[in-house]
């Protein structure tokens, strides 16, 4: 059974990626859904400007789940004949992949937070959509960027020998 | 009635904290913002001030919330904003969707029902149909309860108001005395209310209110050497006795018990009214905008019942400020004695 530990390390790494950056992604888009349904309920004019700070938060999904992919594909789990991972390789992975998760969770979140802002601000002054509404609400996204590369340099570092 | 935490006054600048975002309320407050624009602002209460007479006022209002046909009278006028005021108080109970909070919003109009219905009982005047029915007790509740006097089918607090308000005139057989003994039981239950619901808005506003209910007292008690000294309420933050103070003092030493107080403007406002013009518009201005203002800190919260509170309480204010105006300009009131009460 202990042989297997390191390619378990590895496969829950690339769960954790993608289940926790999805958390924080799901969890911002309904944030900033309900916002923009609210305002959309007596101002249905104004769909278009509040879409791209509803989309925002939906990044962070889409990094962890380029970062498992890039686990499963460095593992060979897409072909079916998984690599022999020990377990200290294993480890390295699973940490390589909390970077993108944890970043992604929470800036997922913060990122709904701030666009459900903007969506409320675009409500009483459309003009300010892009400049504030959108424009706050992107910066959130440099800090999942960072956890994305961080994620992305640490699997580049790792080498997966045969054990 | 739970013990009052002391707070000293200097623990808030101008306005007391109003609490944290609470994101199930965004869809909620994202609406509420949708709509708030459409809140009539002073400049467009001043035109209507200014209006020619009561038939250029009537025009003004096409193309808003309380549009009515031109030839409107006083009764279809006053139906009009009945409505609107029922409108506001369904869109809040959607929303708010949270029964603790809209009971406290429906308890004063139970509260101001009752008051009615018990002068007519003691006075032994026939019961009339003249309640509001936006409360959380229906009007043919209270009319089936105080005709058959049973009421035990009515809510706890109003049970205790009705017993305090009763007792409270047979002991001098004075109709003001079933005033104050509802005003307190009153207060307590809306405190209590307000603490049970958690956060701390409810609670701050309440005890906004009372201190603004309380200076009015104040200088009412003042103005016609009113004797009685234990009129004022002890929910808000300003001591009792800080107030009774001032009904010895005169009217400047009225504005430096005040002093660096959130409460100095009002207080300043109310004096100088008294003194210059013998006028208590000034201070009911003066007390509108202190609460207004609080209202309005609701704008850095982004989700949360505050935006939805205080949109009920700033829609309630415009349908009374439109009432006034409007009976203003029926009566041809001077457009400046208009804008003196609405603080423009």
């Amino acid at each position: 059974m202990l042989e297997n530990l390191g390619l378990t390390y590895a496969l829950a790494g690339a769960a954790i990626a993608t289940f926790v950056a999805g958390i924080g992604s799901a969890t911002g888009l309904c944030i900033a859904s309900k916002a923009a349904d609210g305002v959309l309920s007596e101002k249905p004019e104004r769909y278009g400007s509040l879409m791209l700070m509803v989309l925002l938060p939906s990044t962070q999904g889409i990094y962890g789940f380029v970062i498992s992919i890039m686990v499963m594909v460095k593992l060979q789990i897409i072909g079916g004949n998984p690599l022999p991972v020990t377990a200290v390789q294993g480890l390295e992975i699973l940490a390589a992949c909390l970077p993108v998760g944890i970043a992604s969770l929470a800036s997922g979140i913060q990122q709904g937070k701030a666009g459900a802002a903007g969506i409320i601000m675009t409500a009483k002054k459309p003009e300010m959509a892009v400049k504030a509404g959108v424009l706050y609400a992107a910066m959130i996204e440099f800090y999942a960027i960072l956890g994305f590369l961080t994620s992305l340099l640490l699997l580049l570092g790792i080498k997966v020998v045969a054990a | 009635m739970p013990e009052i935490m002391e707070q000293p006054l200097f623990n808030f600048t101008t306005y007391p904290a109003i609490g944290e975002d609470d994101w199930r309320y965004i869809y909620a407050t994202a609406e509420i913002r949708a709509i708030e624009d459409k809140l009539l602002g002073q400049p467009f209460f001043a035109e209507l001030a200014g209006a020619k007479n009561i038939k250029d006022a009537l025009d003004m209002l096409s193309g808003t919330d309380y549009a009515v046909s031109a030839g409107a009278n006083g009764q279809e006028t006053e139906q009009m904003l009945g409505r609107r005021r029922s409108e506001v108080r369904r869109l809040f109970e959607r929303l708010i969707d949270n029964e603790k909070i809209v009971e406290f919003f429906q308890s004063p109009i139970d509260f101001a029902n009752m008051r009615l219905a018990i002068r007519r009982l003691v006075l032994e005047k026939p019961l009339s149909d003249d309640y509001c029915d936006l409360g959380g007790v229906s009007v043919a509740q209270f009319e089936a309860a105080f005709s058959d006097e049973d009421y035990g089918g009515l809510p706890e607090h109003l049970q205790e108001g009705i017993e305090a308000g009763v007792l409270g005139y047979y002991k001098n057989k004075n109709v003001r005395d079933i005033d104050f003994a509802i005003d307190k039981v009153e207060a307590d239950f809306l405190l209590d209310e307000a603490m049970g619901v958690g956060g701390v808005f409810l609670e701050e506003l309440f005890r906004i209110q009372t201190d603004l209910t309380n200076i009015k007292t104040m200088f009412r008690m003042k103005y016609s050497n009113s004797q009685l000294r234990n009129m004022f309420f002890d929910d808000g933050y300003i001591e009792p006795s800080r107030l009774a103070q001032c009904l010895e003092a005169g009217y400047d030493t009225i504005v430096q018990n005040f002093l660096a107080t959130p409460y100095q403007y009002v207080v300043e406002a109310g004096a100088a009214g008294l003194q210059k013009e013998n006028s208590f518009i000034k201070l009911e201005a003066a007390c509108d905008a202190h609460l207004n203002g609080f209202l309005k800190t609701t704008r850095y919260i982004t989700a949360g019942t505050q935006p939805i509170i205080a949109y009920l309480l700033l829609k309630e204010q415009e349908i009374k400020m439109m009432r006034m105006v409007l009976a203003c300009k029926k009566s041809q009131i001077e457009p400046e004695i208009i804008l003196d009460r609405l603080a423009i």
